[in-house]
């Protein structure tokens, strides 16, 4: 039973992620990731991983979201069908490959713990795994960095010749920096 | 103490490299005073290094993983090509300062060329194969950008990027030879090498020895790799002399030198060595000889003066071979140096053009001359000395034909120093030409290096003592500069020597004293023309060799540029592959 | 049909992989690459905690699971900021016009 309940969120969260990603609407695609982001997170609360599972459904769904949509509000829609450059039927055939070879050595390796004698989460991250915590704030600092770019409001300067020279070698990450 | 200067030699003309690329093109003359002052004291404690010379590591990095620890070893051998690099390269340095007044993006110059001088200490002084490799591909990064530094002369590119690409093909075989070792010892250092040489299966073992081959014959511009070097002449001139005497071409004599005790037993290897030497010494001579641009023939002697020290290791003179390359350093730094001040005054490298010279710059004339006469092997002059030395090992232990054709060499190099020294200095001057004399800088080097050409053949005993003390494996004997002095004076090959260098310097005054030597309808210069159209243009045909493999590199290139789309969806595409090559890899090995 | 809860997690996992690399290979949209990286690193962390459960240790799982949330905002974050000042600098979202690294 519990198998069916899995197969029903997962089903909807994975044909959910496919119109989010064939949507040509970015602000439907948008929602759809937020309806993905849900079922992730139920999957998740069932699995038992309850602190992960309010932290994605608020973070996932709730800041990405709203993050997407300012941006999307800030560039603006241009909702023109675009055409792969890649050849649909080589983008799938990778895509089968991958998720075949994947598959086939992760499914052996998956089996019920045979106890459940586990540390809580608190434990393991305040306690065995404080890294972690430092990495994520500094994560947390550069997040708050790209915030600041996503929030700029000066409009580029028409490019000169040589700046455009220098894009070409150091990409535009700069600009990020300067704002 | 010894690991300090170690770090120092390679640390300083770094930090020089990069305090001038930082200081910008505006001051010229911060910039000269700081690439002159880091490179002159890297000369002077490469110096004090050889006093601190011996066999154990001086400095050991623990880097873990499989590159092993990050040794210098200042050795004998390392010490001495050390000390090479870092002093006549601050000479360069110094003479520099003239030669490149005024001159735009000096930065750039500057800034190569410590980075050089740096990159050649530590790949000298690096115990571990796998960092030599390392500095090895910097010093070749190094002379595709300064050989390419008028980079709006189209000459100037395609001679850098032949460089590059020939030497490069020299690096895979040093990268593959140090991988084969690896695979079979587990360690990169050369001093496991040494030690464990025996004990690597023989095909291995040959594998190691010819790709070591390879990469020195690539970088020392060896036979059949001979056609770089020359064409290598578009660099500024400080530059050519940097890289024929302190630098670049020493690095594969030095890499044959420091493996030989490996690979003496390895079959067919010393006759290789010997053959590639021998080949090596006649053409380049032969090609010096038909040369009209004073900076070629320069070049071409080189390749034949290189080609006298690989000999020397094919026949088992390590010693000899060392002695030679200080010496060459000195004397071909001196004439390189003083033939661009020549160029710097009248503005042209044609010697047809020059000609009587010798009047208007008579220090010039006589530094010249000094190093002309070291070149050609005349007695007192360094060069006689260790070139006696290394006929002598030739006849001792070597093939009596290669013998034989060394000993033409010699003939040969005789002749060709000759003319070039009497085209340049001497005779009716044949074009109008303005000269200025040469600048202050420029005359403390050259007189420097002077001073060197006469004298530095009496460290004969110290530098063997020095190396017999510091290299386990090379079984050297040190032998005092008397002895060295009396063994080439009672060899039966140095009268030999001086009879054929007396037979080729006379062939000259014949060719000179019939009338009319310049001008086209001269005997001599219609053979030589005839020559060099048939053959010397095309380095024997193996121009040819060396510019397929050039254009196959460039084609390969081409191929790989149109993978770069520039498109996120292809890149993208890529790491994908990657990740698929990944997976499928893992499901075989599981 | 006896088919264990955590295999089907594993199949919801692969599948939403599936889609996240399609979608990488297919979208020509900055922004919209932004969002298939965010499906993409759903499943990764799905991975990270199903993974926990099936090695008895969730809370590792859970942990870096946490870890991964952290990373995956910022990376939205700052990949949106770049297609902001991408569409602000070259007046479009398309990749396929932004290939100003063509070698």
């Amino acid at each position: 039973m519990e198998s069916y309940l899995y197969l029903i969120l997962g089903l909807a969260a994975i044909v959910c992620a496919y119109r989010a990603m064939i949507s040509t609407r970015l602000l439907s695609s948008i929602l759809y990731l937020a309806c993905v982001s849900a079922m992730v997170s139920v999957i998740l609360y069932l699995l038992g991983a309850q602190q992960v599972a309010v932290i994605e459904l608020s973070v996932g769904a709730g800041l990405v979201t709203v993050l997407m949509v300012y941006a999307l509000s800030v560039v603006g829609d241009d909702a023109r069908d675009l055409l792969s450059v890649i050849p649909k039927p080589l983008a799938i055939l990778i895509v089968v490959l991958s998720a075949f070879f994947v598959a086939i050595m992760v499914f052996p390796l998956v089996e019920p713990p045979l106890d459940v004698t586990s540390f809580s989460l608190t434990v393991v991250l305040w306690q065995q795994r404080v890294l972690d915590v430092w990495i994520q704030i500094a994560l947390i600092f550069s997040g708050v960095l790209g915030v600041l770019g996503l929030l700029s409001e000066r409009e580029a300067t028409p490019i000169s010749h040589t700046e455009r020279f220098a894009d070409q070698i150091v990409g535009t990450s700069h600009e990020e920096v300067h704002s | 103490m010894a690991g300090t200067l170690s770090v120092l030699l390679i640390g300083l003309p770094w930090l020089g490299a990069l305090l001038v690329w930082l200081s910008g093109d505006a001051r010229p003359k911060i910039l000269h005073i700081l690439a002159v002052g880091t490179s002159v004291s890297a000369g002077l404690l490469s110096l004090i290094l050889l006093a601190f010379a011996g066999s154990q590591p001086a400095v050991n990095f623990k880097f873990g993983g499989w590159f092993g620890d990050f040794t210098l070893v200042a050795d004998g051998l390392g010490a001495t090509l050390a000390a090479v690099a870092c002093v006549v390269g601050s000479l360069a340095v110094i003479y520099s300062v003239d030669y490149m007044q005024g001159e735009a993006q000096l930065r750039r110059y500057y800034a190569f060329i410590l980075l050089f001088i740096g990159a050649m200490t530590g790949l000298v002084l690096s115990g571990n194969l796998f960092f030599t490799f390392f500095f090895w591909e910097i010093t070749a990064l190094c002379s595709y950008a300064l050989i390419s530094y008028y980079n709006d002369d189209p000459k100037a590119v395609s001679g850098g990027m032949k460089a590059l690409i020939i030497t490069q093909v020299g690096g895979v075989g040093l990268l593959a030879g140090a991988l084969a070792a690896f695979s079979n010892l587990g360690s990169f250092q050369i001093a496991d090498l040494l030690k464990g040489a025996t004990s690597i299966p023989a095909g291995l073992l040959a594998f190691i020895a010819y790709g070591f081959l390879l990469a020195a014959a690539a970088k020392s511009a060896q036979f059949p790799f001979h056609t770089w070097l020359p064409d290598a002449m578009e660099a500024p001139t400080p530059v050519s002399a940097l890289i024929h005497a302190a630098t670049m071409v020493n690095a594969g004599v030095y890499l044959l030198a420091r493996f030989y005790p490996a690979f003496a037993q390895v079959p067919g290897w010393t006759l290789a060595v010997t053959l590639v030497g021998m080949l090596s010494a006649l053409t380049a001579g032969l090609m010096a000889l038909t040369a009209t641009d004073l900076k070629r023939a320069l070049a071409y002697s080189t390749v034949s003066q290189l080609g006298y020290m690989v000999y020397a290791i094919g026949v088992g003179g390590v010693f000899a071979s060392q002695f030679h390359l200080l010496n060459h350093a000195v004397f071909k730094a001196l004439l390189f140096l003083s033939a661009g001040a020549v160029i710097h005054s009248v503005g042209t490298r044609d010697m047809r053009k020059m000609g009587g010279l010798g009047s208007k710059m008579p220090f010039i004339r006589n530094v010249f001359i000094i190093g002309a006469l070291a070149l050609a092997g005349v007695p007192i002059f360094n060069g006689f000395w260790s070139k006696e030395f290394i006929l002598e090992a030739g006849l001792k232990q070597g093939p009596v034909w290669a013998f034989g054709f060394m000993l033409f060499g010699a003939g040969l190099t005789a002749f060709y120093t000759i003319r070039m020294t009497w085209l340049v200095f001497y005779g009716q001057p044949r074009e109008q030409l303005h000269v200025h004399d040469s600048g202050l800088a420029m005359k403390i080097s050259t007189g420097l290096l002077a001073t060197g050409a006469l004298t530095t053949w009496l460290l004969a005993g110290p530098l063997s003592g020095l190396m017999s003390g510091s290299l386990p494996y090379h079984a050297i004997e040190p032998i005092s500069t008397i002895n060295l002095v009396m063994d080439v004076l009672t060899g039966a090959g140095t009268w030999l020597a001086l009879i054929i260098l007396l037979v080729g310097a006379g062939l000259w005054v014949v060719v000179q004293r019939s009338p009319n030597p310049i001008p086209q309808a001269h005997w001599f210069t219609e053979l030589m023309g005839t020559f060099h159209e048939e053959l010397v243009s095309s380095s024997f045909g193996f121009e040819w060799l060396n510019q397929q493999v050039v254009a196959a590199v460039k084609k390969s290139a081409a191929v790989l540029q149109k993978t770069q789309t520039g498109e996120l969806n292809w890149n993208i595409l890529g790491i994908i592959i990657a990740l698929l090559a990944v997976l499928v890899m893992l499901f075989w090995g599981v | 049909m006896n088919i264990s809860p955590l295999n089907v997690v594993l199949l919801v996992i692969i599948g939403l992989l599936a889609v996240g690399i399609y979608g990488l290979l297919i979208t020509r949209n900055l922004i919209k690459i932004v969002l298939v990286l965010q499906i993409l690193v759903k499943s990764a962390m799905l991975a990270l905690v199903l993974a926990g459960k099936v090695g008895n240790n969730l809370g590792l799982g859970q942990s870096l699971a946490a870890t991964v949330i952290v990373a995956d905002t910022v990376v939205a974050v700052v990949g949106l900021a770049l297609a902001v000042q991408v569409r602000r600098r070259f007046g479009t979202l398309d990749v396929a016009d932004i290939s100003t690294l063509r070698g």
